[in-house]
């Protein structure tokens, strides 16, 4: 169930390879985001940041279901997410079914209960004083996670706050302001490209990121340049083989 | 502009739009001196709000007749020198690559916006954004709504339907917006509720530079991704 200290090692070094200069927040974020599920030993994992308008956003999900379960909670406005964005503090709950959990978030908790999710874990995503988001881990079990599978979660949640606000010595909050609105922008750079490319490539909005993804790779270039390019029509990327998907 | 201004603690905002995607031309301003230094920017091609339009970051500058700023930008700090004004703050007025223009505020004083200010600061932005998409398409829109369109204006969805229009009907992703948002506006739904029918085939929306929208949204029967292909031909 839970991650080898060698695995954590390497992940954690995977993760500051990509801090480079040049480096993607999108690709970073969705990279950190699987990467959680994986040594935290839970189902799924979504990543949250506000805007300035106080709104939180979905910037990383770990699967499709996990991006539905977020929207949901951006939707309705209530879930464990903004609980601990709020709150500034983790929340945690070991069973979706409990009586306590759906008189405290009707909708969240029979949406994502539908989906096959039955314990969730919400941790804060702080720089000082300030919460910048939430990292929402999703179990398709029942159960609290233990201290010291928080204790990482939260070290990984950290790690999203540092990609986030890397880029500067930022001692200064107008300068996180800039980089949040930067990683926010970014994702909805990505959102016009995967819509062109449903159009364009008639591919669902999935497959979409998958092929903006594989041509970023590929080609060595940010993931945010290539969707700029594809919305701009510079750059025609092309239709998927079946041997492709992944 | 004004209450941006005010708000702020400024000396003057200005506010200058791309016509498609080319130069900036100054729209608004709160005094003429204001404009003037807007005009200065662009017709120098560099300043605060020229870097925020290219990189589509705010760009905040604490002073302008500081040593950072003259090297940044040492045409633009030469000729406004002299002028009082120091705190120079651009913001896009933009989403993704949907840049439309650049909302500038000057100060007379020395020092960066506070937080709130900040924060404010990229309201006003956000809110211009859907005034000037609302300009577009000729519509004449009341506060309560372009507030509430700028409140959704980050969703996911939203901005995956502004793509997909733009690949339908070969426009900019700027007139993309600017279709749904006029359609929102006329069939009194939601800017949300209006891109998750675009996205999923329900609601073709063709580029007649009208506000009444060609088919119902309300249309039950599911369109493919083919028959959305026809009617861009017959465009």
């Amino acid at each position: 169930m839970t991650a080898t200290d060698r695995r954590v090692r390497e992940v954690f070094i995977e993760l500051s390879d990509t801090l480079v200069d040049d480096f993607d927040i999108i690709e970073f974020l969705d990279r950190l985001a699987m990467r959680c599920s994986e040594l935290l030993g839970v189902s799924a994992c979504g990543i949250v940041l506000a805007d300035h308008h106080g709104v939180l956003n979905l910037v990383a999900a770990s699967s499709e279901e996990a991006r539905l379960v977020e929207l949901t909670q951006l939707q309705t406005l209530e879930g464990p997410c903004l609980d601990a964005f709020n709150s500034g503090r983790p929340v945690q709950y070991a069973d979706l079914w409990d009586e306590t959990a759906r008189t405290r978030w009707p909708r969240f908790t029979t949406a994502t209960v539908e989906a096959g999710y039955r314990s969730v874990q919400a941790l804060p995503m702080r720089l000082r004083d300030n919460v910048l988001g939430a990292v929402n881990l999703l179990s398709t079990s029942t159960g609290t996670l233990s201290t010291e599978t928080i204790t990482l979660g939260q070290a990984l949640a950290d790690a999203a706050t540092i990609g986030i606000v890397h880029q500067r010595a930022l001692a200064r909050q107008e300068l996180v302001t800039e980089q949040l609105q930067t990683a926010l922008n970014s994702r909805v750079l990505i959102e016009q490209a995967k819509g062109f490319l449903t159009h364009s490539l008639a591919v669902d909005v999935d497959e979409a990121f998958a092929v903006l993804r594989r041509y970023a790779r590929a080609n060595n270039r940010r993931l945010t340049d290539v969707a700029d390019d594809v919305v701009q029509g510079r750059l025609t990327l092309p239709t998927p083989g079946p041997a492709e998907h992944d | 502009m004004t209450a941006c201004a005010r708000e702020l603690s400024a000396s003057g905002a200005g506010l200058a739009l791309t016509r498609n995607g080319g130069l900036l031309e100054p729209l608004l301003a709160t005094d003429p001196e204001t404009g003037e230094l807007d005009e200065l920017q662009f017709g120098l091609g560099e300043g605060p709000g020229t870097e925020a339009m290219a990189t589509g970051v705010p760009v905040l500058e604490a002073d302008l007749s500081g040593p950072e700023a003259g090297r940044r930008w040492p045409v633009y700090t030469a000729a406004v020198d002299g002028r009082g004004v120091h705190g120079a703050f651009a913001f896009p007025v933009a989403a993704g690559a949907a840049r439309m223009g650049v909302l500038s505020v000057y100060r007379r004083q020395a020092g960066l916006l506070g937080p709130d200010q900040l924060q404010d600061a990229l309201v006003f932005a956000d809110t211009v954004f859907v005034l000037a998409l609302d300009r577009r398409r000729g519509l004449s829109t009341d506060l309560d709504s372009v507030i509430e369109a700028a409140f959704v204006a980050r969703r996911a969805e939203v901005h995956q339907a502004a793509g997909r229009l733009a690949a339908q009907q070969r426009i900019s992703v700027v007139d993309a917006l600017a279709l749904l948002r006029a359609h929102s506006y006329s069939s009194g739904r939601s800017l949300r509720e209006v891109a998750v029918d675009v996205m999923a085939g329900r609601l073709s929306l063709a580029n007649d530079h009208g506000a009444a929208p060609p088919t119902g949204p309300h249309d039950p029967k599911e369109t493919g991704p083919d028959h959305v292909e026809k009617e861009q031909e017959e465009d």
